[in-house]
């Protein structure tokens, strides 16, 4: 099933070349966790806020076709 | 003394007298300093109850322990006054380089009283202190004032001053330090202006003495060496995009203000974001005095429309001037934010202020010809033309530099401004971030993010992630909070560094380094403990002054369209703030009664009984 993926802040060093946005597509099995999806990422998961569609996942929480899987460093400051 | 100069200038600007006074090392030590110290002086000799444009009010600058030493961000400083915009105290605050020359003068506090016969400015030079007319400063723009001032007095001098937004007595009226940097809310500036006193002019050589200064300063060194390792593994947010890396962030989490807070989801989100801005505007990074981090942002615009140079869009101001009033055109927003600091106007107060009025206009609640044009959320033009007129008080610009409460009030529909304590929101909608919603209303200083911003653990997860929709947690972290800002500001340091690098990353973020190099720094006996303790009789002191201001629990609330109107889309939707639900438990946990008065007994504690 297709999900997006979207990289925040300095993570958008990690997006794919050529990537005009700062989301793109993956394709990730039918029965895919997040913790699944984040061990094949590029980018220190412990060191950064994990959201599905806007909300903080549960542990174990299975992905849905469509899904936007953010993740951005915690930083703070506004 | 260590640490602090234990002096302070007072200047009464009716005689044109000024005076030094020492400070006690107990009074020194129970309130921290800066705002601690300010409200301290301002509870004991003002009464809340007066008109705050009046000579009766007063008016204290002060820095903290930690300004001017060699801890990273120690270069801030902060402006306590009655507000002219919410009538309770203001804590508004800035960095720069002025706080350090500042407290390089020796004092620590100036405190204004009264008002100057004609305009004029403050000089002091180390111990040499001199009030100097200013008739020729008047009705100059921030910048001007600045350069004839260095011109005047001392190249290397530093200025704080008004705009003709603050001599005009504008209630959203910023004091601007460095010609970019703002002690923005409140209308702090207005109330320099009631005074006519134009600019504060500080040049200082002093060395701080220090208790313990080389625990200090190697204290102080690692905290830096943290830092530089961040950014040399390609960690440095803050210094890349500044915060404009943020509306991204909120726009997924959906509490990116949107049309005036009818909505947390704004379509252009990235046209307004720092990557935007690196790409088209961004000429370098800028750090205030002695910080690791340079959030700031020198910035240049070529466009025929909005062009300009000068510091900025921080987060704050694009949440405000751009995605409220509906504009994704970073140029506008970055002008727009020029001419709020040319003029002296607090870039979130205008830019609420500015979608209040395009949302009552869409609804047919402002006639056209009291505006003089259309004013339709994404009129880009239309957010830049009424920054000028509102920095100048012309045209409509008059009702908007008066914030949104008393623009829509003016209109019969005060439940358009989206304000607490008639102060605006800043750019987080509370209903979807829980904690922000009690820390609105409760503020003492009305809605603002630097009064306790929960938003770290809520939204960006420093130094842990919470849930942000959930209430049930939140005014247990809203207490902690406020006592941690408050402890932050009067020692004299920025948010920035303190939150992540001076605290402990546990669920109450331990302030363990932060009272060692509060110790370091004065001698004075501190501890954890004692911090948090004296973090919390500041907090309860100002709550004071507002009980005897006349503020209560009715004041502790947010506009109808926080509390029923849930939020229309995004992850937050149908969510509202909870208030009812966690003020309460937020009233028990501080040791206030069902008004929202400290008790007796909680007084005692503290010992401000």
């Amino acid at each position: 099933m297709k999900i997006r993926i979207k990289l925040l802040a300095h993570y958008q060093q990690y997006l794919p070349p050529n990537c005009s946005s700062s989301s793109y597509e993956a394709d990730v099995p039918p029965d895919a966790r997040v913790e699944d999806v984040l061990a094949g990422l590029p980018v220190p998961v412990e060191e950064s806020v994990v959201l599905v569609n806007g909300r903080t996942p549960q542990p174990g929480q299975a992905l849905q076709e469509g899904d936007v899987l953010c993740l951005f460093p915690a930083i703070g400051g506004g | 003394m260590y640490g602090w100069n234990g002096r302070i200038l007072r200047v009464n600007l009716t005689t044109g007298e000024t005076s030094v006074e020492e400070v006690d090392p107990r009074t020194a030590r129970d309130f921290i300093g800066g705002r601690g110290w300010a409200i301290r002086y301002l509870y004991n000799e003002m009464d809340p109850r007066v008109d705050p444009l009046s000579p009766e009010n007063k008016l204290v600058f002060s820095t903290g322990p930690l300004t001017a030493t060699p801890v990273p961000t120690g270069n801030r400083y902060m402006v306590t006054t009655k507000s002219p915009l919410t009538g309770a105290i203001s804590c508004s605050n800035s960095g720069g380089f002025f706080p350090t020359e500042m407290k390089r003068t020796g004092f620590d506090l100036f405190i204004f009283e009264g008002r100057a016969g004609r305009p004029v400015y403050l000089w002091v030079n180390d111990d040499r202190v001199e009030l100097r007319p200013a008739d020729h400063l008047w009705g100059r723009t921030v910048f001007e004032t600045e350069d004839m001032l260095r011109a005047e007095t001392d190249p290397r001098a530093r200025v704080a001053c008004i705009g003709p937004a603050g001599e005009r007595l504008a209630p959203i009226a910023a004091i601007l330090n460095d010609k970019h940097r703002a002690a923005a809310r409140s209308g702090v500036g207005a109330v320099m202006g009631s005074k006519n006193l134009k600019a504060v002019v500080v040049r200082g050589t002093r060395r701080i003495p220090l208790a313990r200064p080389d625990e200090l300063k190697a204290l102080a060194d690692q905290v830096v060496e943290e830092v530089k390792q961040a950014v040399a593994a390609g960690k440095a947010t803050l210094r890349t995009y500044g915060t404009a890396y943020v509306p991204p962030v909120t726009n997924e989490v959906g509490i990116l203000p949107t049309y005036n807070f009818r909505t947390g989801v704004f379509a252009g989100a990235e046209a307004i974001s720092g990557r935007t801005l690196n790409q088209k505007y961004l000429v370098r990074p800028k750090a205030c005095y002695g910080c690791p981090i340079a959030c700031g942002r020198v910035t240049r615009v070529e466009d025929p429309i909005f062009g300009g140079e000068g510091e900025g869009p921080e987060y704050e101001t694009i949440g405000s001037l751009g995605s409220a009033c509906g504009v994704d055109n970073l140029a506008a927003i970055t002008k727009a934010n020029y001419i709020c600091n040319e003029l002296g106007l607090d870039t979130i107060s205008a830019g609420v202020t500015i979608a209040c009025a395009m949302e009552m206009y869409e609804l047919g609640l402002i006639p056209e010809s009291d505006i003089g044009r259309p004013l339709r959320f994404g009129d880009a033009e239309a957010v830049v033309e009424m920054v000028r007129l509102a920095g100048l008080r012309e045209g409509f610009g008059d009702l908007i530099a008066q914030g949104s409460y008393r623009l829509a009030s003016h209109y019969g529909h005060p439940e358009f401004s989206m304000s607490a304590k008639k102060q605006e929101f800043p750019a987080y909608d509370p209903r979807g971030a829980k904690g922000m919603g009690l820390l609105y209303a409760t503020s003492n200083i009305g809605a603002s993010h630097m009064a306790g911003d929960t938003a770290y653990m809520e939204v960006f997860g420093v130094p842990k992630k919470v849930d942000p929709l959930s209430w049930e947690d939140k005014p247990r972290l809203v207490k902690y909070f406020e006592d941690i800002f408050t402890i932050i500001d009067a020692a004299g340091l920025c948010v920035f560094l303190s939150i992540r690098y001076l605290f402990e990353p546990t669920y109450n973020v331990e302030p363990v380094r932060i009272s060692r190099l509060m110790e370091y720094a004065t001698g004075a006996g501190y501890d954890e403990e004692t911090l948090l303790r004296a973090g919390e009789r500041v907090y309860n002191l100002e709550r004071m002054f507002l009980v005897r201001a006349g503020f209560s629990r009715a004041d502790d609330t947010l506009p109808p369209r926080m509390l029923h109107e849930p939020m229309p889309e995004g992850p937050a939707k149908g969510h509202v703030v909870e208030l009812d639900r966690m003020l309460p438990e937020y009233y028990r946990l501080r040791g206030w009664d069902e008004n929202g008065v400290p008790t007796p007994e909680k007084l005692a504690e503290l010992g401000l009984l």
